[in-house]
């Protein structure tokens, strides 16, 4: 089955307004909407990413050369992932409009890479499955 | 332990195609490449996960600007604004992830965002929601646990 991530995206707008409601209540919504997918047994994973702006590093020149963050513009960035096993994107984007999001927010919906799409890998498919299988949990 | 997010960046997609041209950078070249620093990483015991994403064109967005949100069909953004994929490293500090960062077999056009992934400690514990997160996450590794002790 493939895997999808949904990317969530924000703007300054949807910055400034998130920290007017309810910090709870935030976390409320966000956990319902989790938890309705732990339930479903579509969630893979997740993450959400620290507010501070992190570093950039540039490989233009050799060594790369490191520089403080942010990487972008706000709408450039991303602020956290869920994985979906689902059959098809329209699935995921189904389960996308269900996010407790607002207005200044989007989710992107890509398709995760799997073994098929590197059908010549063979070594490194198997190495990578022993890699996955011994994750430590995120 | 903090978790750092290393994310894959294309500034400039014809320098790196053209760096990668120079390179004589095939796709088993660059699986083979890729493979050997994600072998360093695991086997250092940093690496937590990763991912790759396919082309962007294939992807959708929904803006939640109206209700219902609305979908619409191809690439968030411009080419420097995506990503193609991330790994998420557990090191003890942000120069620990930048040292795995700079390792990285990437070229020109190219560059790795370095972020802190988000953790339980960063909110309040004595929350339903923040405990049932902790709970969810053990629940997946266990499901993990079981796909790939099925499928390897």
């Amino acid at each position: 089955m493939p895997k999808y991530m949904l990317i969530m995206r924000t703007t300054d707008d949807a910055v400034e307004n998130f920290g007017l409601p309810d910090f709870t209540a935030v976390i409320e919504a966000m956990g319902r909407y989790n938890e309705s997918m732990i339930k479903a047994g579509v969630m893979v994973g997740g993450d959400g990413l620290a507010p501070e702006p992190g570093l950039v590093v540039d490989f233009d020149q050799t060594p790369p050369v490191v520089s403080d963050g942010p990487y972008g513009e706000t709408k450039e960035l991303f602020n956290g992932f869920w994985l979906l096993d689902v059959p098809t994107i329209e699935e995921a984007a189904e389960w996308a409009k269900r996010a407790p999001l607002a207005a200044g927010s989007k989710l992107e919906i890509r398709r995760v890479t799997d073994e098929s799409d590197f059908p010549d890998a063979n070594e490194w498919i198997e190495k990578e499955k022993e890699w996955r299988a011994s994750e430590q949990p995120s | 332990m903090p978790k750092y997010m290393l994310i894959l960046r294309t500034v400039d997609e014809a320098v790196a195609q053209q760096a990668m041209a120079d390179a004589g950078m095939d796709l088993d070249k660059m699986v083979d490449t890729m493979s050997r620093y994600n072998e360093q990483l695991f086997e250092a015991g940093v690496l937590v996960g990763m991912e790759g994403l396919d082309d962007t064109e294939s992807g959708s967005v929904i803006d939640y600007s109206s209700t219902p949100p609305v979908v619409t069909d191809g690439p968030y953004g411009e080419t420097k604004e995506l990503f193609w994929g991330f790994w998420i490293i557990d090191v003890p500090s942000k120069e620990a992830a930048l040292e795995w960062a700079v390792k990285a077999p990437l070229g020109p056009g190219t560059n790795l965002e370095v972020r802190r992934v988000g953790s339980l400690d960063d909110v309040a514990q004595d929350n339903e929601w923040i405990r049932k997160d902790a709970q969810w996450r053990r629940e997946l590794a266990r499901r993990a646990a079981v796909k790939a002790g099925v499928e390897v």
